[in-house]
């Protein structure tokens, strides 16, 4: 078990929708819901934005964790919700290449006024962080092929 | 592919070293001025303020500490700390700063982007720059609200995430809105007092409405009171000029009976499908009391509270809106007694529900509340039958109630009445059983206090022998006119008991031959904890205000709820009818407890909002639409395959220099904005305006900076 000092040395960065899960965030925030000082929210209109090499450049530089909180199929942008599913797959692809542990990329459903499941993905990530550390930098790097998705 | 300078093959070893790989700001400085320089661009001079919230924020993060950490980025040429940023005083820090110092960034702290990134865009704007070349950062929500307990780790997470603000900042680029078309036709949910004025005044805008109601009538809970303070009003006389109004106004539709069963879309243009049930009756019925009669159905009859019984073929009250009976399908067992009578086939039993659309440019959420209903055992409630409620005694008292305005129960004379407040209401974890979702209804419901002195004034000027007991534990007459009502209460001997919370009145059945058949037992407070005991005729409770449970409804619109259950505005004095979602607003006691009064200007208010939303036909968006960067796109065409909007984006032809090439071109009007284009470009060509990819990478990178603002103290 890491200790509260050591926790907070793991970042986990939300990318939270805000049709989604930054509302959630806030819902959580206006109930006063502790939860751990190492999760950094990032607003974020539409998560299909990001392709797959984002993520792997983020754990690269920076976090240890990053949970994509979108609003699943209440997405108001057709088609994006598959799609950013579609981008975390790739995600997948290139994380196993690098032998990153997969799980560190998490894709979630969470609405306006999911509270309870907001904190829940958190806790599991800090279990998650728990287990396997910071990751272990440096990452292998993108090549220019991987950056042509689709 | 180019050889790898000197200078680069020593960075490449250092991010492939096993070192943690730390940005450090000097470093971070030199770069990004370097990158400014190399692009020419220009001078970029960054705000930074950190709202100190009245503590909300500073009691936890160390605002003064953030603001002199912030000092240190590059481009920050102002990093402030102040109590009220949202203030008239903290704008114009901002707006001072933009024509004095020339900040052409403006970085903000504070609370949620939802509650003040439009006051602070305008303040930005007011100063002269652009109203995009703004970043909001949440760390009230965010950061202190939920790290109460870790104030040093609350402070170094404001440090990062402003910083990351910072990054973003830096590759902010000015913008203009977008504008879409809307539907100049808005939905009112609930046809009550709120709903009903609400509607009224966007008919009056010349927009057009519909009013969908659940229930087959019009007028909601008023239609079931008797007299209404402070006028002391026929509460229908009221209701009815209401509705009178409403169905003189040509813009108005109503579906009664009616319910909601999906919704999609977004302010402008919500598609809305109803399902609405049949009446059964038509309206020019003429044997309604003989069907009535041979209706072999009883069911508890809601409009009555229980006290009395109805048919499966029924109307409340004489005068309803819409006048015509209606077939209760839960209950009807289509025995057919009742087209027996009357004119035939004014009856149709295999009527079946109706499903249509409407598209509508905003909706009202107006959807009331259910008085709170005691538990069985509760003060004796249920079990002992002079115990009913304040709403059960509105009906008593009413001319068309169950006893028709005869103050009885049972069919005995009631000459002693105990009226216990905060039935439902202010209620104690440990004291009182909690609800099926595990929480007790802590919150005032505000209007029961009046209500019961307004229903006490009224037994003593119709029954003046009547003796009235009222045990409170605090009397919250609160609203212009009624306080009157108290001061009455006082004059007309109405005797004064005060409970308190842990301490709750008991109420038992008197033993058999005693005079009264009920005892009240309290321990005043008013003379110092005295035991006291009242035996009485009837006890009287005067219950709270729950929500109309709509779950299924909010499931449907994304709206939020309190922790009271109580449908949730943005903000309870900045935005105090708006829903998190655009479009969306709320009127009445859907929001919290209210009075008639309350209610009617909530929904006014509710209508203004609705009629500044869609008097041109038009909404003003964020121009937060995708954009191609014409140096970097090559025309591979994968943001055309990939995009979901029809006509958002496609390829055109140019010729530049002799040269015939292909390149995106984005059509705003028809673009949302959903991104989708932007992760399948293998040029990072396209971006979302206000999103970008480089910000995003910024932002992360800023994240990996090493703060340690408490040890430099």
């Amino acid at each position: 078990m890491k200790t509260d000092k050591e926790k907070v040395k793991s970042k986990i960065l939300i990318l939270a929708t805000l049709s989604g899960g930054y509302l959630g965030a806030d819902s959580a925030g206006q109930g006063n819901k502790e939860y751990a000082p190492n999760v950094y929210i990032f607003s974020v209109m539409t998560a299909a934005i990001f392709p797959p090499e984002f993520y792997i450049r983020a754990l690269e530089k920076s976090v240890d964790a990053i949970i994509v909180m979108y609003s699943g199929s209440d997405c108001p942008y057709k088609g994006a919700a598959e799609h950013t599913a579609k981008m975390i797959s790739q995600a997948y692809e290139m994380m196993k290449e690098r032998g990153m542990d997969q799980r560190r990329l998490r894709l979630s459903a969470i609405c306006t006024v999911c509270v309870d499941p907001f904190l829940e993905e958190v806790a599991q990530a800090n279990e998650l962080l728990d287990e396997i550390g910071p990751i272990e930098r440096p990452v292998p790097a993108v090549t220019e092929a991987e950056s042509v998705t689709a | 592919m180019t050889e790898p300078n000197e200078e680069n093959k020593e960075k490449d070893v250092k991010n492939n070293s096993e070192e943690p790989i730390t940005v450090h700001v000097d470093e971070l400085k030199d770069a990004v001025e370097k990158e400014i320089a190399d692009a020419g661009g220009e001078d970029i001079k960054i705000g930074v303020y950190v709202c100190q919230c009245g503590g909300n924020i500073s009691d936890v993060v160390r605002t003064d500490l953030v603001a002199k950490e912030l000092e240190k980025f590059p481009n920050v040429v102002v990093s402030r700390d102040f109590i009220f940023m949202c203030s008239d005083s903290g704008q114009e820090l901002i707006k001072k700063d933009i024509q004095e110092k020339g900040i052409n960034r403006v970085v903000v702290g504070s609370c949620s982007p939802f509650l003040h990134e439009t006051t602070f865009r305008k303040a930005v704007s007011s100063g002269g720059l652009n109203p995009y070349l703004y970043t909001h950062v949440g760390i009230r929500e965010q950061d202190s609200w939920v790290h109460a307990d870790h104030p040093k780790e609350a402070t170094e997470l404001a440090v990062h995430l402003m910083e990351a603000g910072v990054a973003k900042a830096r590759l902010l680029e000015p913008l203009k809105p977008t504008e879409i078309k809307a539907k100049k036709h808005a939905l009112v949910i609930g046809g009550g007092i709120a709903g009903l004025q609400a509607a009224l005044s966007i008919a009056k805008a010349d927009l057009k409405v519909t009013i969908v109601e659940k229930s087959h009538f019009l007028g909601g809970r008023v239609a079931q009171w008797d007299t209404v303070f402070p006028t002391d009003e026929d509460a229908r006389a009221v209701l009815n000029r209401v509705i009178e109004e409403v169905l003189a106004n040509p813009n108005i539709t109503i579906h009664t009976g009616t319910e909601l069963i999906a919704a999609k879309g977004y302010i402008g243009e919500f598609n809305i499908r109803l399902r609405q049930q049949p009446r059964g009756v038509s309206e020019d019925f003429d044997g309604l009391d003989e069907a009535i009669k041979v209706c072999p159905v009883e069911v508890p009859d809601e409009f009555n509270f229980g006290l009395s019984k109805r048919k499966a073929i029924y109307r409340p009250y004489d005068g309803c809106v819409p006048s015509g009976a209606v077939i209760d399908w839960e209950h009807c067992t289509k025995c057919g007694e009742c087209l027996k009578v009357g004119k035939k086939g004014s009856i149709n039993l295999d009527e079946t529900p109706h499903e249509f659309d409407i598209t509508v440019g905003a909706v009202v959420v107006a959807t009331g509340f259910d008085p709170y209903e005691p538990f069985k055992g509760e003060f004796g409630y249920g079990e002992i039958p002079e115990v009913i409620t304040l709403p059960q005694l509105e009906r008593i008292l009413s001319k068309d109630g169950p006893t028709k305005g005869k103050l009885e129960v049972n069919g005995h004379p009631v000459h002693n009445i105990a009226m216990i407040h905060c039935v439902g209401s202010r209620q104690k974890e440990g004291v009182h059983k909690p609800q099926p979702d595990g929480k007790v209804n802590d919150y005032c419901s505000r209007v029961c206090c009046t209500a019961t002195l307004s229903a006490a004034k009224q037994i003593h000027e119709h029954f003046p022998d009547t003796n009235i007991f009222d045990l409170y534990q605090d009397i919250r007459t609160y609203g212009r006119g009624h306080e009157d009502y108290y001061i009455n209460a006082s004059k007309n001997g109405v005797t004064f008991l005060r409970y308190f919370a842990e301490e709750i009145p008991e109420v038992t059945k008197s033993p058999e031959g005693e005079k009264n058949p009920v005892m009240v037992k309290v321990k005043d407070h008013l003379t110092w904890g005295y035991e006291v005991e009242v035996p009485v005729d009837l006890v009287v409770l005067a219950v709270g205000m729950m929500p109309t449970p709509i779950q299924d409804l909010i499931g449907m619109l994304k709206v939020s709820q309190g922790n009271d259950r109580f449908l949730l505005e943005v903000h309870p004095k900045l935005r105090p009818v708006e829903t998190a979602i655009a479009g969306i607003v709320l009127a009445g006691t859907a929001q919290g407890p209210m009075t008639i009064r309350e209610a009617s200007y909530a929904g006014q208010a509710a209508a203004s909002k609705v009629i500044a939303m869609l008097i041109t036909g038009q909404v003003e968006l964020e121009p937060f639409v995708a954009k191609i960067d014409p140096e970097r796109c090559e025309g591979s065409g994968e943001c055309v395959k990939y995009c979901p909007q029809e006509e958002a984006i496609r390829l055109e032809t140019f010729t530049e220099d002799g040269r015939t090439f292909q390149r995106a071109v984005v059509s705003p009007a028809n673009c949302n904005g959903c991104g989708v284009c932007v992760s399948v470009c293998p040029n990072r060509a396209i971006n979302i305006q206000g999103w970008t990819l480089d910000q995003f990478d910024a932002m992360v990178e800023a994240l990996a900076m090493e703060v340690s603002v408490l040890e430099d103290a």
